[in-house]
Formats: C-alpha cells, sequence, structure tokens
C-alpha cells in the first residue's frame, strides 16, 4: 500500500503531489482559521495512533495478518481535514525512518491514504449512521463498512496508479520503466489481498474501536459534533469557499485522469510538455497513448494484455473512478450546503 | 502577614466539575496580592491541579467569580489577543507531569518555545534561552530530546521553559515531586529566591516541609474539595488537628528543626511505631 | 496459534528496535562527517535532486553510479557501510524483489526470450531481455533511493530535519505536528509496550483468536482515550505559554562556504545523471 520511489515516474510523482496539495493547504488553513488551536496536539497524538495502529499486525482467523490505517478512524474522530494532516504526518515518518514508502511517492500515498481513504470513510460512516444515537450499533457498524471500503478504494486508487505506468513510460525497446504491470495484472494484485485481509483487518479495527469507545468514552465520538460544527458553519457559508469546494472538484476528477498527463515515451520530454503539466493536456496524453502503445510489442499472443484491451480496460477504470468520485464530491458539496 | 495592596487573584465562590460529574473544587474563595509567596496544601485529589490551573486561565469555572489583575478571567475575555498575550506573558505555569509540558523536539526549542510565541526579537530569544540553560545548569542538555531525559532532568527543562517566559506570577504545581535531594533543595532555595526579587510564588504541594520554605501563607483544601482553612505559615504547620483532618501528616510524624534538617525526612524501614 | 501471539510480540518488538535503531541514529547524526557537516538545508535540496535523477536516469548503469555514489558519501560521512548495505537491501526483497520477479517472465513482460524455461506447442515460458531489464529497474531504483532517503535522515537530528523542511514551504503547523507526532509515538508504544507486558504477566497459556482480537482492540481504544487525554493537557501547556495556533521557529543556519561547494558538486552530479 505505501508505494516506494522507483515505482511511480517522476511525472506520476508531481502529477500526484499536485493532487495532495490543495487538500493539504485546505486542511492546514483548516486547523490554523477554523478548527481551532486546540486541535494542533491532538492531530500531533492522532498521527502518532495512526503510525502506531499501521505497525500493529493483527491475526486474522486463517493464521494470516494485515495491518490497519486507521485514516477511516482519525476521520470518524477528529473530522475529514484534521485526518489528512494527520495521516499525512504518519505517512512522513514512516517513509523517512522506515523506508516505509517513498519521498518522492509521498504525494501520491498521501493522495491514497490521507486524502482518499478519509474521505471515504467518514461519508461512508455518517451516511451509515446518520442521525442514530450515540450507543446505536449502527455507529460501529457504519465505522466497519466505512474502514472496509476505504481502504479498498485507496488500494484500487494505488493500484490505478502503478498500473497505468507500462503503457506511460517504456524505453525505447519496450521495457517497462517504473512499475512494469499494467492494468489487469495491478488491480487484481492489489485489490485480492486488499478485499480478503488487508481492509477486513481496517474493518475490525475501525469498527471494534468505535463500539469500545461507546461503552468506556463517549466524549471521543463527540468530538466531530462539537468542533467542525462551528468549523462546518463558517468554511462553507462563505462562496468562497464553495469556489474552491469546486475547484477541489475538478481536481479530483482529473487526478486520475492526470496520471495520463505526461503519457510520452522518457526520451520525447521537453520543455513544452513539462509546462503543460497544468490542466490542459488531456486528449493530448490519451492520444499520445493510443500512439505508443502497438508498437513495442513484439508477440502479444502471449496470454497478457493487448493493446485495446489495456485501453479499454484504463477508460473503464477511468469512468469508474471518475463517477465514483463525482458521486463522492456532489454528496460532500450537498452535505456542506445544507448545512448551511 | 503583607499588606494586600495589589490584589493580582481574586476567586470568590468557584465551583469547578469535570464533565458534570468529578467536582474538583467546592465554593472556593481566595485572593492573591503581588509578591505573596502562597502554598495551596491538600491531600492527592484535593483540587490544586485544578486550582492552578483555573489562576493560570486555562479552565473556567462554570460557578463563581474568578478575577486576575483586575480583569474577569473568562474565556470571553481571552479572545481579546491583546488581554490574552499580556496575561500569558506575566503567568507562567509548571505543570504537575512534566511529560505534558516538553513537546519540543530539543530542549533548546523547548525552552525557546514561549519567547518565541512572544514574538520577540531573535537575539533577545536566544539570549534567554542561554540564560535560563546556565541558570538551571542544563547546558549540556540543550540538543538532546525532552522526552529522553531522566524525571529530574525533565523537570530542570519544565523550570527553564517557564523561566524564558519572565513571568510575573509562578504557578508551581508540586514542583519538588520526582526530585532529589540535592535538586529539591537547590529547588526551593530558587522558588524563594525569585519570591525575593519580586515575584508572587503560588506553589501547590502536600509536602508539609517545602511548605515551611517557600509559603508565607497557606490555603488549605479539604478532601471533600472546600477551603477549609488559610493563615499564615506558623497558623497552619502548628495545627496538627488541621493536618491531620486533611490526610497532610499522620499520627507518627515527627518534626525537626528545619535548620538541621532541610529536606523531607523519611522514616527507615526499622522505625517501627506501634499501632492502636 | 503460537505464532497468532507471535505476531503482536513481534510487532511491538520490531517497532521498539526501530525506534531503537532511530536513537542510534541520532548518533551518528552527531558524529563528525560530511554530510553531516552540510548545510541541512542544502542537504534536503540535493538529496531530492539525487532522489529525482535516480528515478529520471534511463540508464542502468547510471543508477548503479548513483549508488556507488550514496556509498561514497556514507564512507565520508562515517557511517558504517555493513550497517547501510544492510539495513536497505536486507528489507528490499520482500518487498520489491517479490513484485519485480514475475515481470522477469514474457507472461508479464513480452519481449526478446534470453532463457526459455519451458516450451510446448500452446505454451512457451521465457525470460525475456525487458522483463530483466525491468526487473531490474525495479529493484535497483528502490534500493538507490531508499540508500537516499535513510543516508540523509541518518545524517540529520530529526529537530534539524524538521527545520530544514521549512525550506520546501511546509506549512509550520504540519512541521510543528510532526515534530509533536514523533515524540508522541514514543509516549504510545511505550504505553502499548507496557500493556502488552501486563497482559502478558496476567495471561496463563494462550488466548484464543477472537479473544486476543477484543482485546487488541480494547488495548487500542485505551491508548487512543489516553492520547487524548494527554493532547488536551498539552495543548494547555502550550497555550499557557503564549501559543496561539501558530508555531514560530527560529531560523539559526548559516550557509558556509563549504556547502555551496558540496551543494553544487552533488547537484552538478544529479543532473549529469540525468542528461546522460
Ligand atoms: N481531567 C480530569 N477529568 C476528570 N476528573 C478529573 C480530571 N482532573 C482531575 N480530576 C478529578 O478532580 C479532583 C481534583 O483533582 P486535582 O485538581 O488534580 O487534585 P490534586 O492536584 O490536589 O491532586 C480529583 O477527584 C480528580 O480525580
Ligand atoms: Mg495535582
Amino acid at each position: 500500500m505505501h508505494i516506494p520511489d522507483g515505482y511511480l515516474s517522476p511525472a506520476s510523482c508531481a502529477v500526484m503531489y499536485a493532487a495532495a496539495t490543495p487538500f493539504w493547504y485546505r486542511a492546514s488553513r483548516k486547523v490554523k482559521r477554523v478548527l481551532t488551536a486546540r486541535m494542533v496536539p491532538l492531530i500531533a497524538l492522532f498521527a502518532a495512533f495512526s503510525f502506531v495502529i499501521m505497525m500493529f499486525n493483527i491475526p486474522l482467523p486463517g493464521g494470516t495478518t494485515g495491518h490497519a490505517v486507521g485514516s477511516t478512524l482519525v476521520a470518524i474522530i477528529l473530522g475529514p481535514w484534521a485526518a489528512v494532516i494527520a495521516i499525512s504526518v504518519a505517512l512522513a515518518i514512516q517513509a523517512l525512518f522506515f523506508g516505509d514508502g517513498g519521498v518522492l511517492a509521498f504525494g501520491a500515498n498521501c493522495f491514497n491514504m490521507a486524502v482518499v481513504m478519509p474521505f471515504v470513510g467518514y461519508y461512508i460512516y455518517h451516511w451509515i449512521s446518520g442521525r442514530s444515537e450515540l450507543t446505536s450499533l449502527r455507529r460501529p457498524i457504519g465505522a466497519a463498512v466505512a474502514g472496509y471500503v476505504a481502504l479498498t478504494i485507496a488500494a484500487l486508487f494505488t493500484a490505478v496508479e502503478l498500473g497505468l505506468q507500462p503503457y506511460l513510460f517504456r524505453a525505447a525497446d519496450g521495457t517497462p520503466l517504473y512499475a512494469p504491470y499494467g492494468l489487469s495484472v495491478a488491480i487484481p494484485a492489489m485489490m485480492g489481498p486488499h478485499l480478503l485481509v488487508a481492509s477486513v483487518v481496517e474493518a475490525l479495527v475501525t469498527g471494534s474501536i468505535i463500539s469500545y469507545l461507546q461503552r468506556v468514552n463517549q466524549p471521543l465520538l463527540m468530538l466531530t459534533t462539537e468542533l467542525p460544527a462551528e468549523a462546518r458553519e463558517r468554511a462553507v457559508a462563505s462562496p468562497r469557499a464553495r469556489i474552491l469546494w469546486v475547484g477541489l472538484a475538478i481536481l479530483i476528477l482529473l487526478a486520475p485522469l492526470g496520471l495520463l498527463a505526461p503519457g510520452t515515451a522518457w526520451g520525447e520530454w521537453g520543455g513544452e510538455e513539462l509546462r503543460e503539466l497544468g490542466l490542459g493536456f488531456i486528449p493530448e496524453g490519451l492520444e499520445r497513448l493510443g500512439g505508443i502503445w502497438p508498437a513495442p510489442i513484439p508477440d502479444y499472443e502471449v496470454p497478457g494484455l493487448n493493446a485495446n484491451l489495456g485501453y479499454i480496460l484504463s477508460a473503464v477504470v477511468g469512468i469508474v473512478l471518475v463517477s465514483l468520485v463525482t458521486w463522492l464530491v456532489s454528496r460532500i458539496v450537498v452535505r456542506q450546503s445544507t448545512k448551511i | 502577614m503583607k499588606m494586600r495592596k495589589e490584589p493580582i487573584f481574586e476567586l470568590e465562590r468557584v465551583s469547578f466539575t469535570y464533565d458534570g460529574k468529578v467536582t474538583a473544587l467546592r465554593e472556593v474563595s481566595l485572593a492573591v496580592a503581588a509578591r505573596e509567596k502562597i502554598a495551596l496544601l491538600g491531600a492527592n485529589g484535593s483540587g490544586k491541579s485544578t486550582l492552578l490551573m483555573i489562576l493560570a486561565g486555562l479552565y473556567f469555572p462554570a460557578l463563581g467569580q474568578v478575577r486576575a489583575f483586575g480583569n474577569a478571567l473568562t474565556e470571553e475575555a481571552f479572545k481579546d489577543e491583546s488581554f490574552a498575550f499580556s496575561f500569558r506573558r506575566k503567568v507562567g505555569l509548571l505543570f504537575q507531569d512534566p511529560d505534558v509540558q516538553l513537546f519540543s523536539p530539543t530542549v533548546w526549542d523547548e525552552v525557546a518555545f514561549a519567547p518565541l510565541q512572544l514574538g520577540l526579537d531573535q537575539e533577545e530569544v536566544v539570549s534567554r534561552v542561554e540564560e535560563a540553560l546556565r541558570l538551571l545548569r542544563i547546558e549540556s542538555l540543550r540538543d538532546r530530546a525532552p522526552h529522553r531525559l531522566s524525571e529530574g532532568e525533565k523537570k530542570k527543562v519544565a523550570i527553564a521553559s517557564i523561566l524564558s517566559l519572565h513571568p510575573e506570577v509562578w504557578l508551581l504545581d508540586e514542583p519538588t515531586a520526582g526530585l532529589d535531594p540535592r535538586t529539591e533543595s537547590w529547588f526551593l532555595d530558587f522558588i524563594c529566591q525569585l519570591n525575593e526579587v519580586g515575584h508572587t510564588v503560588i506553589t501547590a504541594t502536600h509536602d508539609l516541609d517545602a511548605v515551611d520554605l517557600i509559603a508565607d501563607r497557606i490555603y488549605v483544601l479539604s478532601e471533600e474539595n472546600r477551603l477549609i482553612a488559610q493563615g499564615t505559615r506558623q497558623e497552619i504547620l502548628s495545627d496538627r488537628e488541621l493536618l491531620l483532618r486533611c490526610n497532610l501528616t499522620h499520627e507518627h510524624r515527627h518534626r525537626h528543626e528545619r535548620l538541621e534538617h532541610a529536606h523531607p525526612h523519611r522514616h527507615p524501614e526499622r522505625h517501627i511505631h506501634p499501632h492502636e | 496459534m503460537r505464532a497468532r501471539r507471535g505476531f503482536i510480540e513481534r510487532s511491538i518488538a520490531d517497532i521498539t528496535a526501530t525506534l531503537e535503531k532511530a536513537i542510534f541514529s541520532e548518533e551518528l547524526a552527531r558524529k563528525e562527517g560530511l554530510l553531516q557537516n552540510l548545510d541541512p538545508r542544502m542537504k534536503v535540496i540535493t538529496f531530492l535532486a539525487l532522489l529525482l535523477a535516480v528515478s529520471l536516469s534511463q540508464g542502468l548503469l547510471i543508477i548503479v553510479a548513483l549508488y556507488f555514489l550514496t556509498l561514497l558519501l556514507a564512507w565520508r560521512s562515517r557511517i558504517p557501510l555493513g550497517f547501510f548495505i544492510k539495513r536497505v537491501w536486507l528489507f528490499m526483497p520482500f518487498f520489491t524483489g517479490m513484485v519485480a520477479l514475475p515481470a522477469l517472465f514474457n507472461i508479464f513482460t513480452p519481449g526478446e526470450p534470453i532463457v526459455t524455461l519451458w516450451q510446448t506447442e500452446r505454451f512457451h515460458l521465457a525470460i525475456t531481455i525487458q522483463g530483466l531489464r525491468t526487473a531490474t529497474f525495479l529493484v535497483l531504483r528502490v534500493g538507490v533511493s531508499v540508500s537516499l532517503a535513510l543516508l540523509s535522515v541518518l545524517t540529520t537530528p530529526w529537530a534539524t530535519l524538521l527545520k530544514a523542511l521549512h525550506i520546501l514551504r511546509l506549512p509550520q503547523v504540519f512541521i510543528l505536528i510532526l515534530g509533536m507526532a514523533y515524540r508522541y509515538a514514543f509516549l504510545l508504544l511505550h504505553t502499548a509496550n507496557s500493556m502488552f507486558l501486563a497482559r502478558q504477566s496476567r495471561t496463563v497459556g494462550q488466548m484464543p483468536g477472537g479473544e486476543n482480537r477484543r482485546w487488541i482492540a480494547a488495548s487500542a481504544s485505551t491508548l487512543l482515550a489516553k492520547s487524548y487525554h494527554l493532547s488536551q493537557e498539552v495543548y494547555l501547556a502550550m497555550l499557557s505559554r503564549g501559543f496561539r495556533g501558530e508555531a514560530q521557529m527560529l531560523d539559526t543556519f548559516r550557509l558556509k562556504p563549504s556547502d555551496w561547494l558540496w551543494g553544487a558538486t552533488l547537484l552538478a552530479l544529479a543532473l549529469l545523471a540525468v542528461l546522460m
């Protein structure tokens, strides 16, 4: 789940940094302005907590193990924006001290685990738990489901980022320069263990901690209703904030497609394209994807991807991702605006 | 007892509960003037720490009035930046648990935290930090991580981190707990010196020997979280019945002449008394 | 059953050991050596450039050359080479090696076969040149990148590294939180460790899996509750020392001529590696 350096091309890393940056920016503004300074040590502690939780291997029925990320849990307790910072910090410590996750790939890892995951987890939890009682069974169940889905979706994002690499970055003789497996391999290879193991652990951890807190420490569960209540009001009420939301929505939409951005073989990289890392590149990137694909494959009778299949698959995945993200963002925007 | 000319703190019938359940203070009223040397005496759980937190403007009681430097001390008052700024600059609190107070990556950063927050310029920050490190003789710890120090060292760093703030009012929560005898007696001296140069010092403790040195006036909190006595050091310390009632001493405690025993007396195992 | 219990045990032991290594690395960071003397901001920039070079370069030999540069730097910084090499390459095979292995074969990486392993009419299994190259790329890139990151962390005290991150325009609040989180990770692990030991001393025989999971959930929640309480206190401690939501930091770095020299040299090497 933690992508090391070397799996993603520098261009993809840059795109992923670009995708994560507005979230970091917004999150740090929120902490400064709205969430009150009280959040600072709290976020630090939850970052440490997530860091520790990422290192706890949990026994699973059947003798295997997996570890949780804790993003959903932190998002449920502190709210998604604080979770963005907390999990990013946990990932930074992991990257620096454990070599777990790369420095260049830090943006990608944060996007998957510190942005996608807490937001998905948070909204699924609230969708399921609704306005139920603090002690209602819907809460731990909602938390478990949210944890399961959130980690799975984060894994899907990771798989897509990795799986797109061989289509985009190949040497002249067809050697993939970074992660070597296409989407048809990367997606099942990532999703299998997550669907069966890691996400189960995340669900267990998230659900059982929430259920335990219901019994022994309810104030912890009420933090988001206390703190961001005032936070939401002020943050969402201003029209400027809504513009930012729309901007973010567009960015999220573009993030998966953005991977295609510098869709050129390595040798053709020029100043032009570097400058065009902005927003106007997508059709061009897709076009190039079609262009470079067939050439370097000498015999594709061997089981594996063929050109059209790869193209269709990536398109399908792209569409699924985009609709999913649109749905999520619309939920966010709708929720926020009804709260005003 | 000194004349009470400039009141710094005035509390009127202050009650405080945690989460609406645990009562930590019941109807406490007190007044502290500038340059006083005061002890809050009470057994564990009597509400000393809570009272200091209120004096430091960190907890706000739902019932009763708190005034500091002539202003009401409320959560609302702290929303005024200039009030918050001047209050925080004047009042320093040494927390009971140094682990709470030490959060910076190095000792140096820890001691520099307060002056930096005050917005002092670089040179002033550096000179204050160096001064504090020198006074506490912890220059050699400057690059160490505070959480990896010994308990006594932590306490010293915590003290230095308040010293660099240059507060007028010192609130000390069990400052001698966990210190070795030498450091302890050094610190008690230090508190007296602070007071002599014009600082107000309020110390929470249940250590009767320490109180003897660091207080002119004493407030006593009962185990029921009420203020049940106040008076001069002599008045309070000679009232054995009161001290017994508040669980601050026991039947077998021996008082020694201060000059000969400047540090707490511990009962060795052999020192056995018949119990009734 | 045995294995199950071993997992938690091993996790905690692993984590504690790794953190001990972090302490060990602080020691390396305080040695006199090439990288230790390099200005930390310059170090951050040059190492990012080198990482980028490793990532951008299309020549396997160039990446190998960059690895030797890393070893040279480690040697000049008095880092025990055996430890440095082992720490990177011992843990690598588990993940990247396993990931890279299938890519050798024509099933995953079509191309010109160099070694045919299995050939029937319908099925052909071979290692391809492309597969060999892509697997080597992956393993080398990951290994050299991890080496570079490790090298910079080993030669920079944590607190200095935090300050150097400043120049990357990270919001101050991130850096503050990063520093505090690192410190709390220690505290949480200590607590986790003692909870585990406490349980171990109370458990006779093996715990069934379900009970084990419940125990983990309960202790994780206890950990969380303790964290929450502590963070509230820490917040108050910060507040009482003037914290207003924004961290202030002191910039005490000065660039020496040798910093410029080394910075320029390393940047030039990185650029060369990309252009070649
Ligand atoms: N954060 C807290 N939450 C709930 N109860 C608390 C908290 N802190 C202190 N208390 C309770 O308040 C009472 C007074 O505590 P405290 O002021 O710490 O006493 P002292 O410092 O004299 O030992 C005690 O009964 C204690 O259990
Ligand atoms: Mg106390």
